[in-house]
């Protein structure tokens, strides 16, 4: 089973202390299986353009003032195919209404309609603006939906329309078309690099310069992100190089949105092996990824903090470059948010800098990260408990002796113990790794005894000798293996000579050559 | 074999004499059943049978035998592995899977419990991906609206999908969970809201409604299982209708769902403590998505508490409860729900105070069962009981309100006082419970060993100590209120590192005086008090209460230690033997007056347990003591080990001689105490058993190497001259006790305890002939299976020998096993593994002999063994400025007794015959190092010249330094 390998492998490299930290650290999502509800603070993959109240500021001027024109599906099938170029544009305006009324967009049925061929081929009406607009907005919806949805698109052939768009003479069309494909890049690796490969990364980013608007600017951000988005494959690299000097641009900005954005890009691009982590680090945006995690704004902290997250995941170097980045002097405070993903993210980061070499794991100690994290295992959320346990199994698998000491004074004990009593086997095995770990430093200072009595004490050894009937496996042997080697107190063939006449052994032996 | 009725009446037939109570009958049938296991068709005839056969006791018969065969063979463990063959034919598991679920369901309750246990051995191997139709076929039954069947399904569910709350999180894990959650969670939450709506209309059918409760219970656990490993989207989105009626649930009363048991928890208490188990799961895992929820679960949860009687049947159910709220109370942001002084106080008056308050059961259990009462009370194993959940949530509440809460206990603690004070024979629980409620609200940290390490500061414990527990024990009459007393003896147990020494020492006659009590759990308190008390430390690592101030109660004290073991139901009490060796211990020559009596009953009792040894631990202790009396006497006056072998010899005679093998180890570690007391020659009462030591029979029991080791070396350290004039004949065999040992990783070490023995006290003409054959078996172990430990040892003897015989002697006999031989000794395994030898005697040991290798050889000087003599000195030196090992400090009180006595009698040391460390090379050489520098200084002086010039071509310039020291330390020069 993979869980057991992951165990034995882990605790192989604990008894190669200090050899291969690196292993010790988790990269993100250990199970692709989710059980829960998707993420609410993941960034949204597709957006609909949704028309709010009576007045869209986002419309051209001219349609406020028109009356709106009804039309019924059969209606619009007929004027979408005919000839009539009016009726090409108000079946394609009521079409682009309906998919942008707040409730229940009919998306599956204009699918049905068979019109997408069509509005495709309206996106090439470089003469009609109206009807080009009307079009992209239209099929932008459709693609915001699910799978099925943006595959109709795809397969309706908008790809290559889109792209071509983008270098569009009507800022608002343009517009349109980035968004339009950030919800195609939004379905997944493959149309993302689908559009990667019809280069629709250099018109993309042409976009980007001191005159854009902001809100064009923030679609950009965010179809860009896209396109750095998901992994199996990641991205291509040179992709990832064209867009990153934007993205580093683009994380400078003062809007909200914007940072956001380039933030959640960030954090997809070293959401990776350590060479994808070594890109982004050689951009020397670290400092700023630092900033912008300590900024009050969720929507800015969040993304930032993932990237930050991302990064420590990386080799000792990577690590160290994001501890002189000054990681260390905010975690603290995060991981005292209130926000238990903000704990659990934080606290995440802190373990697997936690599993890097002692020096490393000196500097947590000197920036203060013992107390939040004692804190935090405490009284945080189990979530975010369940990363401090690893941040202090995997401290006292690659600290020193005094290292250890060090955590032990902080008062690590008692929440640890405590957590004995999680509805978790896996963070209780952990927990009783890292009761070993402690034993192991206890018995170099001679200090056995005193541990011994502190865990009894804390009320540890109860919790332990609970564990013996654990239904785990795994956690029934550990808890087992400690009790027997710390708590019970108790310690613990060729040669063999025959019987001679007076019942007693014979002494007898027949000589060999040796050679030692 | 085919599915016919004639092999179903066989089938039968068979079935049948596996219930006959005669063996003969019994065990063919079993094996002839076993050996047609494999054949096709035979579980199908186990089902049919179970189905359709006309007598009961066969039906329930063959669904038994079925669930084994299941059990045995289901589990397919490797395909490859050719003596684990796949017993069930593919056919077979197809018509099992395709049958069982209906047939389960359509069962009587004991074969259906049967069919379910086998469903989900079967569901465990092929759930999900070889039995895909197995979630469709249970959820389906739901809709059948009979209950019988829908609790078949349910328990099957429980039984398949319980394994969700302890395995480690996985993808396979994970992908399982996902595919039972979109098949069940919809049908188990719709019958979970129709089956409450059900309990709504029968609400006056009471047995309409027990078996909607039980279905409400396996409802609830399943939502346990499957809410476990994280919060499924599911009942996320469906958490109002769940946790919604689990609230109404809880504050559920229906008098036909009352039980007059007063012990089994009845369903709604099983229901409604499972509620208490999901509400505490969602609180400690999902808290932000619970927290809405979290209030009225406490409400409802504290009410519960308020209204649930004292009957042991509630139990459960309030610890429990009792728990979840001590978890919710240490949260921060839960705090606002206790901090309003009202809630408190009625937190600590209905919920804390009554499950405090000492109870008929408990009563019963003081007087009754007071084994079980004093494990529970002294030892800690009472996790689950209603007492200490209160414990605990006092606990809880303290981490956030200890002022408040001690105020308000304070209040309590003082008017259950002055009930108490108004009719003490009548409300004497009252003061029990107080005496409770000032223990947990004092009591912070505690361990066995120190008692209570840290306190509240805001209870004053020595205030209540001179005004409420010393009066009690003070008191003219010992069995007056045997529980106070007991209460008032554990405080003392408990405090004793609070309470101030002179309170301590007023105590002390007052516990000795308790030792008198009827009440067993009352003297045993007495005696596990004082135990404790003499254990503790004072200044500079002495104890802290001293044998002087115990001088005037000595005699009381053994006089009531020794009648305490004659009270009914204490004549194997271990608290009071182990009290018994604490007191010498502490008392040492104090208790030499009162040794003739004690040794006697002593005695007596260890010939009157000896018949049956049953408490280990006891007996342990019973040993001790023994040895304290002959140490403690005999250091005073040593003649007077004649008297305790009087004594005690006809006892172990007759241990030794019906073989009593709990007690043999003990019987050698005295008598090697004893026989080392004496000064002259051994014995010949010790002569007389000789023989009999080195019977092979004794030397199989693992338990009794170490101490028979030890006692041949007390032999040979007394007697060496004796065996080898009056039994030389016994030399073959003693030897052979040595080999047999050495031929073991785990006892070679004891054999060279043995050896060592045999080299430093036999006389040397006595060993002469068999002293080739000792090495050539060292060297066979050292070729075929060398460790650590064995070369650590084989350096120990191979430098004794050389101390004892000389240099010269130990490199002639090892060339006269084969050439050369002593050269590659040298080089492989003295050079390179020396620094390993550990201990401070051990390390002179080697030193001394390497020192004369190094100088008293003269092929070291002169032969192709000279090359080696650098490297030697080299090691030699490398063995010296090695840091040390602490030795033990010669302080054995302190010693503590292991609690290793078990059924297999391992070795079980005493530590009070302990052994004095023997230092043989002690008179010869004080500081080896100067010792070296001298011998050294005299080679130089011999052979002019020779020895700087080996130093300076090739000793490194460190070690040369150290030597230098060495040299100017010993105020020589080399020449």
């Amino acid at each position: 089973m993979p869980v057991v390998n992951n165990h034995s492998e882990r605790m192989r490299k604990f008894k190669n202390k200090g050899k291969d930290a690196a292993a010790l650290r988790r990269q993100r999502a250990e199970v692709s299986i989710e059980l829960r509800k998707a993420k609410k603070d993941e960034q949204i993959l597709k957006r609909r353009s949704i028309l709010f109240g009576l007045v869209d500021e986002n419309l051209p001027l001219e349609e406020k003032r028109d009356e709106i024109i009804q039309l019924s599906l059969e209606e619009i099938v007929e004027a979408v195919n005919g000839s009539n170029t009016m009726l090409q544009l108000q079946a394609t305006q009521a079409t682009r209404r309906m998919l942008s009324r707040q409730k229940d967009p009919p998306i599956n049925q204009i699918i049905e309609l068979g019109i997408i061929p069509k509005l495709v081929e309206f996106l090439t009406r470089a003469d009609n603006a109206p009807l080009q607009f009307e079009a992209a907005w239209a099929l932008t919806n459709i693609a915001s939906g699910t799978s099925d949805h943006t595959k109709a698109v795809v397969e309706g052939g908008a790809i290559p329309a889109f792209i071509s768009l983008l270098s569009s003479p009507h800022m608002h069309i343009s517009e349109q078309s980035v968004w339009a494909l950030g919800n195609i890049a939004g379905d997944g690796p493959l149309y993302r690099d689908a559009l990667i490969n019809r280069n629709a990364i250099p018109p993309l980013l042409a976009l980007v310069s001191p005159v854009t608007p902001v809100g064009f600017l923030r679609n950009i951000t965010w179809t860009l992100s896209n396109l750095c988005r998901n992994k199996n494959p990641y991205p291509p690299l040179d992709a990832v190089k064209k867009i990153l000097p934007v993205l580093i641009c683009l994380i400078e900005h003062e809007d909200k949105d914007i940072i956001s954005d380039s933030c959640w890009a960030i954090s997809y691009l070293t959401d990776g092996s350590n060479d994808r982590i070594q890109i982004v680090v050689d951009t020397g945006i670290l400092p700023r990824l630092v900033e912008l995690m300590a900024r009050p704004e969720l929507i800015i902290m969040t993304p930032a903090l993932r990237a930050i997250g991302n990064v420590v995941t990386g080799t000792d170097e990577q690590t160290q470059a994001a501890i002189d980045a000054g990681v260390l002097a905010v975690l603290p405070h995060l991981l005292r948010h209130a926000k238990p993903t903000i704990q659990k993210e934080a606290a995440w980061a802190l373990s697997n800098i936690a599993a890097g070499p002692c020096w490393q794991i000196q500097q947590l100690i000197t920036c203060g990260l013992l107390p939040p994290l004692v804190e935090l295992l405490d009284k945080g959320d189990f979530k975010a408990q369940k990363e401090a346990v690893w941040a202090v199994a995997n401290f006292t698998t690659g600290g020193t002796v005094e290292q250890v000491v060090e955590l032990v004074r902080s008062g690590v004990l008692k929440p640890l113990l405590n957590l004995l009593l999680a509805k978790d086997s896996k963070t209780i095995l952990v927990i009783l790794d890292t009761i070993s770990n402690l034993f192991l430093a206890a018995e170099k200072l001679g200090e056995t005894e005193r541990l011994c009595l502190l865990v009894e004490e804390l009320d540890g050894l109860e919790k332990i000798e609970a564990l013996q009937t654990h239904d785990n496996n795994m956690v029934y042997r550990a808890a087992l293996n400690i009790i027997e080697k710390y708590f019970s107190g108790e310690e613990t063939p060729g040669l063999q000579p025959g019987t001679g006449q007076d019942g007693l052994y014979d002494f007898s032996v027949e000589k060999q050559d040796f050679n030692f | 074999m085919e599915l016919s009725d004639a092999n179903l009446q066989t089938l039968t037939e068979y079935l049948k004499k596996t219930l006959d109570p005669d063996p003969a009958i019994r065990r063919p049938a079993e094996k002839f059943l076993e050996s047609v296991e494999g054949s096709q068709n035979y579980p199908l005839l186990l089902l049919t049978l179970l189905e359709k056969s006309q007598e009961n006791v066969i039906k329930v018969c063959a669904s038994v035998t079925f669930k084994n065969y299941i059990k045995r063979n289901w589990r397919i463990v490797g395909i490859l592995v050719e003596d684990e063959p796949n017993k069930i034919c593919e056919s077979d598991r197809i018509a099992i899977k395709a049958n069982i679920v209906p047939l389960m369901l359509s069962s009587p309750e004991q074969i259906q419990k049967q069919l379910s246990d086998a469903i989900s051995i079967i569901g465990r191997e092929d759930f999900p991906q070889k039995w895909p139709d197995l979630l469709t076929e249970m959820v389906n039954r739901f809709q059948s609206g009979d209950f019988h069947v829908i609790n078949g399904v349910l328990r099957t569910a429980h039984s398949l999908f319980k394994r969700y709350r302890h395995e480690f999180k996985s993808n396979e894990l994970w992908t399982e969970i996902k595919l039972v959650l979109d098949a069940f969670a919809l049908p188990l939450t719709n019958l979970f809201k129709a089956t409450i709506e059900l309990c709504s209309t029968h609400a006056n059918d009471a047995s309409a409604l027990k078996v909607l409760f039980s279905s409400l219970i396996l409802i609830a656990k399943l939502f346990y299982s499957l809410n476990f490993q994280d919060l499924p989207e599911f009942f996320e989105d469906n958490m109002e209708t769940w946790m919604t009626n689990f609230h109404s649930l809880l504050t559920l009363d229906n008098k036909l769902l009352q039980t007059d048991d007063e012990e089994e928890a009845g369903l709604l208490e099983l229901l409604k403590s499972q509620i208490c188990d999901n509400a505490a799961l969602y609180a400690q895992k999902y808290d932000e998505e619970f927290q809405p929820y979290l209030p009225r679960f406490v409400t409802a949860i504290w009410n519960l508490l308020v209204t649930t009687g004292q009957e042991v049947k509630y139990d459960l159910l309030v610890s429990n409860a009792i728990q979840f709220l001590a978890s919710v109370c240490e949260r921060p942001h839960y705090k606002h729900l206790f901090e309003d002084q009202n809630t408190l106080t009625s937190i600590c008056e209905k919920v804390i105070v009554p499950n405090m308050e000492f109870r008929a059961a408990d009563e019963e259990a003081f007087e009754d069962n007071s084994e079980e009462y004093i494990r529970r009370d002294l030892e800690g194993s009472d996790i689950d009981t209603r007492r200490r959940a209160a414990c605990d949530l006092v606990r809880g509440l303290c981490k956030f309100f200890e002022g408040p809460v001690t105020g308000i206990f304070s209040g309590y603690v003082n008017s259950m006082l002055q009930e108490y004070a108004k009719n003490p024979s009548v409300n004497w629980k009252h003061k029990d419970a107080a005496i409770y409620l000032v223990t947990s609200l004092a009591s912070k940290a505690q361990t066995q060993k120190h008692g209570i390490t840290q306190a509240n500061e805001l209870v004053n414990l020595t205030e209540f100590f001179v005004n409420h527990i010393q009066p009690d024990l003070k008191s003219a009459s010992v069995n007056e209120f045997p529980v106070l007393k007991a209460d008032g003896i554990k405080y003392i147990m408990i405090f004793r590192n609070q309470v101030p020494k002179e309170q301590l020492l007023v105590s002390i006659p007052l516990l000795i005086n308790h030792l008198q009590a009827e009440s067993i759990v009352v003297h045993t308190y007495a005696a596990h008090a004082l135990e404790r008390l003499f254990t503790m430390r004072g200044t500079n690592n002495t104890t802290l209460i001293t044998a002087a101030e115990m001088a005037p109660f000595v005699e009381v004290l053994l006089t009531n230690l020794f009648k305490a073991l004659t009270l009914p139901g204490s004549s194997e009490n271990e608290y009071i033997m182990k009290a018994i060796m604490r007191s010498f211990s502490l008392l040492q020559e104090s208790i030499i007056p009162y040794i003739p009596s004690v040794i006697t009953q002593l005695t007596q009792k260890l010939l009157a347990v000896s018949k049956n040894p049953s408490k280990p631990h006891f007996n342990h202790y019973m040993f001790e003591s023994i040895c304290l009396s002959i140490r403690i006497t005999c250091k005073a006056n040593p003649d007077a080990v004649g008297s305790f072998e009087e004594a005690l010899f006809m006892v172990f005679t007759e241990i030794l001689q019906n073989d009593v093998q709990e007690f043999i180890p003990y019987v050698f570690q005295v008598m090697s105490l004893l026989l080392e007391m004496h000064k002259n020659e051994i014995p010949s009462s010790y002569m007389a058993l000789f023989p009999h030591l080195l019977q092979p029979v004794l030397w199989e029991r693992t338990g009794n190497i170490p101490p028979l080791v030890r006692l041949l070396q007390a032999y040979l350290e007394r007697g060496a001259n004796t065996i080898a004039s009056a039994a030389a004949d016994k030399i073959p065999g003693l030897l052979g006790v040595f080999q047999k040992l050495i031929a073991s990783k785990a006892n070679d070490h004891q054999g060279f305890y043995l050896l060592n023995s045999i080299i430093e006290h036999m006389p040397p003409e006595s060993v002469d002939q068999y002293r080739k054959q000792i090495f050539i078996l060292l060297f066979q172990r050292l070729q075929n299976s060398k460790t650590t430990k064995f070369i650590k040892s084989f350096l120990v003897f191979i430098n004794l020998y050389c101390v004892k015989y000389g240099a010269l002697a130990l490199q002639e006999i090892f060339d006269s096993i084969q050439p050369k031989m002593f050269g590659m000794v040298l080089e492989k395994i003295i050079i390179p593994e020396i620094q390993k030898v550990s201990g401070q005697v051990e390390k002179k040991i080697c030193a001394v002999g390497i020192t004369k290798i190094l100088t008293e050889c003269p092929p070291m000087m002169d032969t192709e063994y000279t090359k080696l003599w650098t490297p030697l000195l080299q090691a030699l030196i490398g063995l010296f400025e090695l840091p040390e090992d602490d030795t033990i400090p010669d302080e054995e009180h302190f010693i503590d007794i292991e609690d290793t006595p078990g059924y297999q009698t391992a070795f079980s040391q005493l530590a009070f015959a302990g052994k004095k460390e023997h230092d043989p090379v002690g008179q010869m050489v004080n500081n080896p190092r100067i010792h070296l520098a001298q011998s050294l200084h005299k080679l130089s002086t011999a052979c002019p010249g020779r020895v700087p010039s080996m130093l300076s071509t090739s000793l490194n310039a460190e070690a040369l330094q150290y030597l230098q020291g060495y040299l100017q330390a010993a105020s020589v020069t080399l020449l």
